[in-house]
């Protein structure tokens, strides 16, 4: 089953000590998708991502890149993959360029062409030392340097951490660009509108447990959506708080604003039933990324 | 002041200080445990120019020898060194790492600042030197030594206010320049070279007098061990530190604080230059780059660039110096005891050979070496991976012993070039002295002392791959180097003890007396050997390690 996974890991486990950064992980992650790989701050995401890279090793479990052994592996499996790691840090003292010049020549060479070619979608100055560029146009270096080599899998660890918006949505083309050709993307990052841009899949992760994988649309589909109601008067919060898959209900005047994810005809049934208040309009909208994430960290906290 | 600036600098910076303070005063006990057991009544004998070199004061008996040795010799420049490497972190060390502007967000002066980190380096310099002032006096009461009319409490109050002087002179340098690398080398610089000119200078009758002009002299030249403090002297030191006290708030007021910008060198600027571009783009650009070891040997060239000129003429330097200097100065070799020799690396003053050993080849071409391997063998791992760039490093299809060799290679070729220097400058010194040394021995110690650096330089590599932390690597081999030296230099004083010595890499490297006997290939095969162990446990260890991940 390899032949046909970009990534697999099964009961991937990394302990320190006695803190259980990641247990259990099992992924398949299939070519051409990207994965968004989406947690808060701790949860073992970049843990995740430095054990797939060899740079640590699993506590249990085993994982395989390209159909390759992650330890076993490793060297083999690195001429395949383009890596930008979270907290990206460089040489201070070189150039952009001599830091591409760096790992090209660990890697056999590249196609320059192809470099300048993206420094020039995304505005690099490959000719200032690293440590005189802000954190953007550092992270741009990160990333070309992780393109260049035209890798199978894409490991990448908050890529978009301080790009302008700009440069972001280039970078999000560059991404489904790859993906086109073949490659996999794991992307983890916190951008949650971008990883709803591109992500086909994603798996949200939690104190070191994978809590869900689904497709984007499924995710957004079944899940809660923003409602908006308008009244004539002034209406109590507690009037739909004890709704079935009512939360976080805000009242602003004559407007309701909750997230709703149980059956629409109780919450109608609520809303016209009032005899103080008449309901003057109604707004619901798709639920985005971002409310579905807040909704699986707000469970069983 | 800020009483939390205060307290997280104490908190940051108490460790090397107060590790440096235990272990000598831990080697001052055993020193003296050693002295006692041998005869040294031929300690008045020792020429008066010898003993200045290492600060021990005349009259005295098994106890002075200790003090001596271990307190005003290594232990002086130990702590000094101690201090000013905190002195120049103290406020540069915030603008490397870019927390300076974080902590001046706050309602903080820069001069409060300054002030509250001065009063760190103070605090944390005094305790240590309690310490060693413990030490100092309970030693003798706990192996029953008579210590006689030596003034312990004068020795250590001396060796504080001289340890303050280089701590604050760093401290100044870091205000100043915002630069912590560059106050810690100039300040060692300094005093490495006031040391060295402060023992040799008065050797020859002609320049006795410019010891003056070298801060070490006000430490050392008053004999506070036997003398009791000179308060000119204290207050010369004194006055110097609360100078670069001053110097130091001054300048960080006046100045731009440093961003974390790496500033633009020569080379950059001749790479700008469309003239030069071309052949500085070789040099500089995919030449530096195009290995893992070009490019560890390009960011330590600084390193070379001070090491090689200075070993070089000072190698140079004591050739005619030996010509010049007192026959009877040179005859009183012949009363050393062989005991005492084997501490100051087994030289006889009456031969050049003995003499070159005394001054080069006991500590100062071995030091030079392993300060070399040792900062490289500390960057190579632990280095890279502090600085956070091991994960990427690694993310190309190159082993992880592949990173350890080749940074391995910078490493021994850095050594051996450092060897030649020594060995050039030794050969020259003799050629211009007219002393007749013969060069393959020469070579042949400056090979052992290129090995023994080598092997301690292994072991930092070691240390950084066990751990991936620079500080236990620096530290350690550090420390095992003044312990392995002063192994070798104590253990054979006493016959009971004298075999152990060999435990030590010292030992190998001068016991065979190379100058004289020319190369011994069993020690040289068993400093090559340890380098080898070491390196192949570093590969081990780093194999098998989870990568740090700082900040």
């Amino acid at each position: 089953m390899t032949d046909n996974v970009a990534i697999h890991t099964q009961g991937l486990t990394k302990h320190y000590g006695k803190v259980e950064a990641l247990v259990d992980l099992d992924l398949d992650i299939v070519p051409g998708e990207i994965f968004g790989f989406l947690g808060p701050n701790g949860a073992g995401k970049t843990t995740t991502i430095r054990t797939l890279m060899d740079e640590i090793r699993p506590t249990a479990g085993t994982a395989t890149i390209v159909g390759l052994d992650t330890h076993q592996d490793s060297v083999e499996i690195r001429k395949h993959i383009g890596y930008i790691p979270g907290d990206l840090a460089m040489y201070p003292n070189l150039t952009g360029r001599d830091t591409l010049t760096y790992f090209s020549n660990l890697r056999g060479g590249v196609d320059w062409e192809y470099v300048d070619a993206l420094a020039d979608r995304l505005e690099a100055d490959l000719s200032k030392k690293i440590g005189d560029l802000s954190t953007g146009n550092r992270q741009k270096v990160g990333i070309i340097q992780a393109f260049m080599n035209k890798p199978q899998v894409y490991m990448m660890d908050e890529p978009s951490a301080g790009l302008d918006p700009l440069v972001q949505r280039e970078f999000q083309g560059m991404m489904k660009e790859a993906v086109a050709d073949g490659a996999t993307i794991f992307l983890s990052s916190h951008t949650l509108s971008e990883v709803q841009r591109v992500a086909d899949r994603v798996g949200i992760i939690r104190s070191g447990h994978l809590v869900t994988v689904e497709g984007v649309q499924q995710l957004r589909s079944k899940a809660i959506r923003r409602v908006d109601l308008y009244f004539d008067g002034a209406p109590d919060a507690s009037l739909f708080e004890p709704i079935d898959g009512v939360r976080e209900v805000e009242v602003r005047n004559h407007h309701v604003s909750l997230s709703f994810d149980g059956q629409m005809e109780e919450l109608l049934r609520v809303a016209t039933n009032s005899q103080s208040l008449t309901l003057t309009d109604i707004n619901s909208q798709e639920a985005d990324l971002e409310e579905i994430f807040l909704t699986y960290y707000r469970e069983e906290v | 002041m800020y009483a939390n600036v205060f307290t997280k600098t104490m908190l940051d910076r108490w460790k090397p200080p107060l590790i440096a303070a235990v272990s000598l005063g831990v080697l001052m006990v055993f020193g003296m445990a050693v002295y006692r057991g041998i005869d040294v009544s031929f300690w008045d004998d020792l020429p008066e120019a010898f003993r200045s070199v290492f600060g021990i004061p005349e009259g005295a008996d098994v106890g002075g020898l200790a003090y001596g040795a271990i307190y005003s010799g290594y232990g002086m420049l130990t702590m000094a060194a101690v201090a000013l490497a905190g002195g120049a972190v103290s406020i540069a060390g915030e603008e490397k790492n870019g927390t300076v502007g974080l902590l001046l967000d706050n309602p903080v002066s820069r001069t409060s600042m300054a002030l509250s980190k001065a009063a760190a380096l103070f605090a944390v310099t005094a305790m240590a030197f309690a310490v060693l002032w413990l030490a100092g006096i309970t030693a003798p009461l706990m192996l029953d030594v008579e210590i006689g009319t030596m003034d312990v409490n004068a020795l250590v109050l001396m060796m504080f206010v001289n340890a303050l002087f280089y701590g604050f002179f760093a401290f100044a340098l870091s205000g100043w320049t915002g630069k912590s690398a560059l106050a810690a080398g100039v300040s060692a610089g300094v005093m490495v070279v006031s040391f060295i000119a402060v023992g040799l200078l008065p050797l020859i009758d002609e320049v006795a007098g410019l010891a003056e002009f070298f801060p070490w002299y006000y430490f050392s030249s008053g004999d506070p061990m036997l003398n009791g403090i000179s308060w000119g002297d204290f207050a010369i030191l004194a006055v110097g530190a609360v100078t670069f006290l001053v110097l130091g708030v001054v300048g960080v007021n006046r100045r731009d604080l440093r961003s974390q910008s790496v500033g633009t060198k020569m080379i950059d600027r001749l790479r700008a230059n469309p003239m030069t571009h071309k052949a500085a783009e070789m040099l500089a650009g995919t030449a530096r780059v195009s290995k893992i070891w070009i490019k560890t040997a390009s960011e330590h060239q600084a390193l070379l660039y001070v090491i090689v000129p200075v070993l070089f003429l000072m190698s140079v330097m004591i050739g005619p110096m030996y010509t010049m200097m007192d026959d009877t100065l040179k005859s009183l070799g012949d009363q050393f005891p062989e005991t005492l020799l084997s501490l100051f690396g087994g030289g006889d003053m009456s031969t050049p050979e003995g003499f070159y050993q005394i001054e080069m080849f006991g500590l100062t071409i071995p030091i030079s070496i392993l300060v070399v391997t040792v900062v490289i063998g500390t960057a190579a791992l632990a280095g890279e991976e502090k600085r956070n760039t091991m994960g990427l490093l690694l993310a190309n299809p190159v082993r992880r012993s592949t990173i350890v060799l080749q940074k391995t290679l910078t490493m021994i070729l850095y050594a051996v070039i450092v060897g030649l220097a020594a060995f050039l400058g030794v050969a020259a010194g003799s050629l211009l002295g007219g002393l007749g040394m013969d060069m393959g021995n020469i070579a042949a110690a400056c090979a052992l002392a290129t090995l023994l650096g080598l092997a301690f330089g292994a072991l930092a590599l070691a240390l950084g791959a066990a751990t991936g932390r620079t500080q236990i690597a620096s530290y350690g081999a550090v420390g095992a180097a003044v312990v392995m030296f002063i192994i070798n230099g104590f253990l054979p004083l006493n016959d009971s003890t004298a075999a152990w010595a060999k435990v030590s890499p010292f030992y190998y490297y001068l016991s065979s007396d190379p100058l004289l006997t020319g190369m011994h290939w069993g020690h040289a095969a068993v400093l090559a050997g340890l380098f080898l162990i070491l390196l192949v446990l570093a590969i081990v260890f780093f194999r098998r390690r989870d990568l740090r991940q700082t900040g």
